[in-house]
């Protein structure tokens, strides 16, 4: 087995870290995007950038709510996202024999 | 097909992560956030249960050698009385540092925090109306404060959790009413030394748990 076993849109970093935080969430919650910053250590606009590529593939989905400054913004994983990560996990544990 | 495939598709942050780095990178990622998320972390824990025993047992001295029982002296109190604020106060900063930005399911609904209030309440309420009718001080300030309100607190909540389904708090919840009721076999002065090292317990093993399962 190979790196190629490993999902391309997690296995980078940043978005390893994202995807491994929202998965810390228990079922049915959901992360503020500020909290999620504060606990990753991004900026905005590149905690933006990697949340997209994510969304795009449907592990994440986020929520706006309210107008203007007053506007939140919270991010869940869905459960495409939380299958992606188990089966990243099974993938990183075959290629090392075991985690 | 090389090894760097994946990583070189997935963006440039990704470029040379290899595999065994990524597995400690999310190994760290999943305990940091679990900590992080934690509202009773270990540690709180283990000083709640150093908190419990201090008061529990600060009470249980001073009503030790009473004859006739007349419920814990005035020093006592002033000893359990900073350290339930002590408690309580390091209990709400932790959790809502915990839990800021965290909305969903696992907040408590309008409906739960009305069933714990209500149980806290009554079970006051009651001591009241069973102080004011005379009835004896070994019921009412020793038997009666270490006993029923963990029974029905506990009780409360492990069917608060229970709709939840979450199994750990549930068992903790129902090892704090069984500490309770065991408290009703010890007397009114063995019942603040069963709540104390009871609770303690409790709170020590719950601690283990959370801290079992977040390495897990």
């Amino acid at each position: 087995m190979t790196n190629d076993a490993l999902d391309p849109l997690i296995h980078v970093p940043t978005r390893l870290r994202i995807v491994a935080t929202l998965a810390a969430l228990d079922d049915g919650d959901t992360l503020s995007f500020t909290r999620l910053q504060d606990m990753i250590g991004l900026t905005p606009g590149n905690l933006i950038i990697h949340l997209r590529k994510l969304e795009d593939a449907d592990y994440v989905c986020s929520e706006k709510t309210g107008n203007g400054a007053a506007s939140k913004t919270t991010v869940a994983l869905t459960s495409r996202g939380h299958a992606a990560l188990d089966a990243y996990t099974r993938a990183l544990r075959d290629l090392l024999g075991g985690l | 097909m090389n090894g760097t495939r994946g990583t070189s598709q997935a963006g440039t942050a990704g470029d040379g992560l290899d595999p065994q780095q990524a597995a400690t990178l999310l190994e760290q990622t999943k305990l940091q956030a679990r900590r992080q998320l934690e509202p009773s972390p270990p540690w709180l824990l283990v000083m709640r249960a150093a908190l419990v025993l201090a008061a529990c047992g600060s009470a249980w001295l001073s009503v030790r050698g009473q004859h006739p029982y007349t419920g814990p002296t005035f020093a006592a109190i002033l000893v359990v009385v900073p350290l339930l604020v002590v408690n309580f106060a390091v209990t709400v900063a932790v959790a809502k540092r915990a839990t800021t930005g965290v909305h969903g399911r696992s907040r408590l609904r309008p409906a739960e925090i009305i069933v714990m209030t209500v149980a806290w309440v009554a079970v006051f309420v009651v001591m009241g109306v069973l102080a004011s009718a005379g009835l004896n001080d070994a019921i009412v300030y020793g038997w009666y404060p270490v006993t029923v309100p963990l029974i029905v607190a506990g009780l409360a909540w492990a069917g608060v959790m229970g709709t939840r389904a979450h199994w750990r708090a549930v068992g903790t919840a129902l090892a704090v009413a069984v500490v309770g009721a065991a408290g009703l076999f010890a007397g009114p002065v063995g019942a603040w030394a069963v709540a104390g090292i009871g609770l303690c317990a409790t709170l020590l093993v719950s601690a283990a748990a959370i801290a079992w399962l977040q390495h897990a």
